[in-house]
């Protein structure tokens, strides 16, 4: 009795003593465990969920078959989806201006003159309504018949397309009205990073001889690497991931010319209950996001790795 | 010849009148300090002296040319910001080569200025670190190196010692003395520490509320300030002020009792030009140190409450008979203790006299010395 009360004494001291000397090492992955128990069970394993469910065929109910690659064979020869592609790079070049169009606006506000506060509002304005209202109301805008831009050209004499009709234009009037709130956003990152600039070190530069063009250049956009480096991320995942403008102003149409991937998946998924089909589209989606999402890791490895 | 001239200059922000009317002169090699309370436009002063800031009306002339058109990188001014004002994106060598750089001057005479310059601060082994990766006092010098790399006529410096420790502070401002004796540059330098003004400058300009109170060389506004403003700025610790009335005025003397002392009439020298009357209120200024430690004696009787012994002298901060705070001089070596009381004689020939409005009326022995020994 004695004896054993002794030893279980013992190991508890022992574990104890373990605790004690790794502390250090333990806590770090306690803190993190609640986290990162989220994270797999909600993004971690539908993604490999979704992966594997990229090799069957299902309907959503039912029983799932087994098909291998073969939906990545239909893929490859799917005109639709290599439209959609295309339409991504479109999205993904054209949302670059977001960041220079931001940077712009927030070098033209960053400054004090009256009444600079409404208009700054103003310009935050988009950032805060939803991209469902932003949407509609370019939907509207771009009306042939009672459009804003239709009774202002009208007049002039200047005929256009009706532009979410046209096959040729429907994905770029769609871009510019994302454009919109994204230009606000990288504007707020813009805004921000300006705020922490030393007005001191503007004035040195401007007694150094650094004007405009090269001043801007030299000396305030290197302070705004953090800011231009997350608005690209934020910009970049954000026309990847281009899904609501293209279901609220066309739902990709006409003939499927204003498709994106993340709306062609959901269409598929949706509407035509082909679940393997549209995991396949999802999983070429995830592969492309994955590249910048591995550059942004990195450089945040390197810049942690660089602070130390 | 004058590098800097001031005629009238005025600032103003929107309604506010900031500068309200400022001439002055700083000649060729001369090492100017600008001094007054926080606030009274000694920045904006020389803001507008580099171009960063409009002048609202007046006339800056530097070497005799007009500035009102020039612009801020073309005056021949280069300036010391206080908070250093560093790229923190470039190197120190870059940093310092920037403004040439952008004048587009050739490599070989961009790389010989920065090398002499680093050399002259002893920062040539940091040429290649990043202003994140100095000192305070390092980054100081990176600063100060990119006004040197520039060749300036006229060297700009607004507080550049207040972020630094105390230590440091003394040891940069030698240093900055030297290097105005190395250079010969004309040098104007903003402050509020009046030790500094005190210790570096040629010619102090003390400044209140926008406008001037007085220039002159450091010892001209220690013994004979022009009003109680001055006074009470310049020296350390403060001047100490005690009412008075003015009893008799003969042969250039004004008879002066004072509740303080009230076995006591201090016979003080007026300036010639003055206007007193008998019963006149004034306030008589007398420095700590121009007590006498006489015990007993016609004087200031004190209480006092503290002593500051700093080896070699010591402070005795007290109050007079009449309730007035007051701060003694003594030698350290016999203290008073706190607690005591002691009297302090005055020796009349060092007291200041001022008028109801703050201005001047004596002309103290301080005054008339250094005015003989510049004679
Ligand atoms: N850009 C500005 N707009 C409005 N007021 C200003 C501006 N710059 C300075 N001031 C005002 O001018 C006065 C003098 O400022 P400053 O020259 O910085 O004083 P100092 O350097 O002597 O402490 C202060 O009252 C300050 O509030
Ligand atoms: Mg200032």
């Amino acid at each position: 009795m004695a004896e054993m009360t002794s030893t279980s004494y013992q190991r508890t001291m022992s574990t104890r003593g373990f605790y004690r000397k790794h502390k250090l090492v333990i806590m770090p992955f306690v803190f993190i465990a609640p986290a990162f128990a989220m994270f797999a069970i909600f993004v971690i394993y539908p993604i490999i969920q979704s992966v594997a469910l990229s090799f069957t065929e299902w309907q959503g109910i039912g029983p799932k078959r087994w098909v291998g690659l073969d939906n990545y064979r239909e893929l490859w020869g799917d005109r639709v989806f290599w439209t959609s592609l295309v339409n991504n790079i479109y999205w993904l070049v054209l949302f670059l201006l977001a960041p220079v169009f931001g940077l712009f606006v927030a070098l033209f506000l960053n400054q004090t003159v009256f009444g600079i506060r409404l208009v700054k509002s103003l310009f935050f304005f988009p950032f805060v309504v939803s991209q469902i209202v932003v949407g509609l109301v370019f939907a509207w805008f771009y009306d042939p018949a009672f459009g804003l831009l239709a009774t202002i050209l009208e007049p002039l004499g200047i005929s256009f397309p009706p532009i979410l009709a046209d096959e040729n234009l429907a994905t770029f009037g769609i871009i510019v009205a994302g454009l919109w709130p994204q230009t606000a956003y990288c504007m707020i990152l813009y805004l921000t990073g300006l705020n922490s600039v030393n007005p001191e070190m503007i004035e040195a530069a401007r007694l150094d001889g650094a004007k405009g063009w090269r001043l801007l250049v030299k000396i305030v956009l290197p302070q705004l690497r953090a800011a231009t480096f997350i608005a690209l991320v934020v910009t970049v995942i954000g026309a990847l991931r281009s899904f609501d403008l293209v279901a609220i102003m066309t739902e990709g149409g006409p003939y499927n010319s204003s498709n994106v991937l993340a709306y062609y998946m959901y269409d598929n998924a949706i509407f035509r209950y082909r679940m393997g089909y549209a995991s396949a589209i999802a999983t070429v989606l995830f592969a492309i996001m994955n590249v910048y999402i591995i550059w942004f890791l990195l450089r945040l490895w390197a810049n942690e790795k660089g602070a130390r | 010849m004058a590098d800097v001239v001031l005629r009238d200059v005025r600032k103003s922000f929107g309604s506010a009148d900031v500068i309200k009317g400022v001439d002055l002169e700083a000649r060729h090699g001369e090492f100017v300090v600008f001094v007054g309370p926080s606030g009274c436009g000694k920045s904006t002063l020389l803001r507008m002296i580099c171009g960063l800031e409009k002048i609202t009306s007046g006339q800056l002339l530097i070497s005799d040319e007009n500035m009102s058109e020039v612009e801020a990188s073309d005056r021949g001014t280069a300036m010391v910001f206080q908070s250093y004002a560093l790229y923190p994106h470039m190197t120190v060598r870059d940093n310092m080569s920037f403004g040439l750089r952008m004048a587009k001057t050739p490599q070989t005479v961009v790389e010989e200025r920065v090398r002499r310059a680093a050399e002259i601060l002893q920062i040539t082994h940091l040429l290649d670190r990043k202003p994140k990766d100095m000192s305070g006092g390092q980054r100081q010098r990176v600063a100060i190196g990119r006004a040197i790399v520039r060749e300036p006529k006229v060297f700009l410096f607004d507080e550049p010692l207040s972020n630094l420790d105390a230590e440091l502070r003394v040891q940069m401002r030698v240093e900055l003395s030297k290097l105005h004796n190395e250079i010969g540059a004309t040098m104007i330098y903003v402050t509020h520490d009046q030790v500094e003004a005190m210790t570096m400058a040629d010619k102090i300009v003390v400044l209140r509320d926008g406008l001037v109170e007085q220039i002159g060389s450091p010892l001209d506004l220690y013994t004979s300030p022009d009003n109680r403003f001055v006074a009470g700025f310049i020296g350390s610790p403060q001047m100490n002020f005690l009412k008075g009335q003015i009893v008799e005025v003969a042969q250039g003397a004004a008879r002066v009792s004072v509740p303080d002392a009230p076995d006591h009439l201090l016979g003080i020298p007026l300036r010639a030009d003055v206007s007193v009357a008998a019963g006149q209120q004034v306030t008589v200024g007398i420095r700590p140190e121009h007590f006498l430690g006489t015990p007993g004696g016609p004087g200031l009787e004190v209480s006092i409450d503290v002593v500051e012994n700093l080896g070699g002298i010591a402070y005795a901060y007290g109050r007079t008979v009449a309730s007035q705070d007051v701060i003694l001089k003594a030698e350290s070596e016999t203290p008073p203790q706190s607690g005591m009381s002691v009297t302090a004689s005055i020796k009349d020939e060092y007291c200041h006299l001022f008028d109801g409005n703050g201005q001047t009326l004596s002309m103290p022995a301080g005054a008339l010395r250094t005015r003989e020994a510049a004679a």
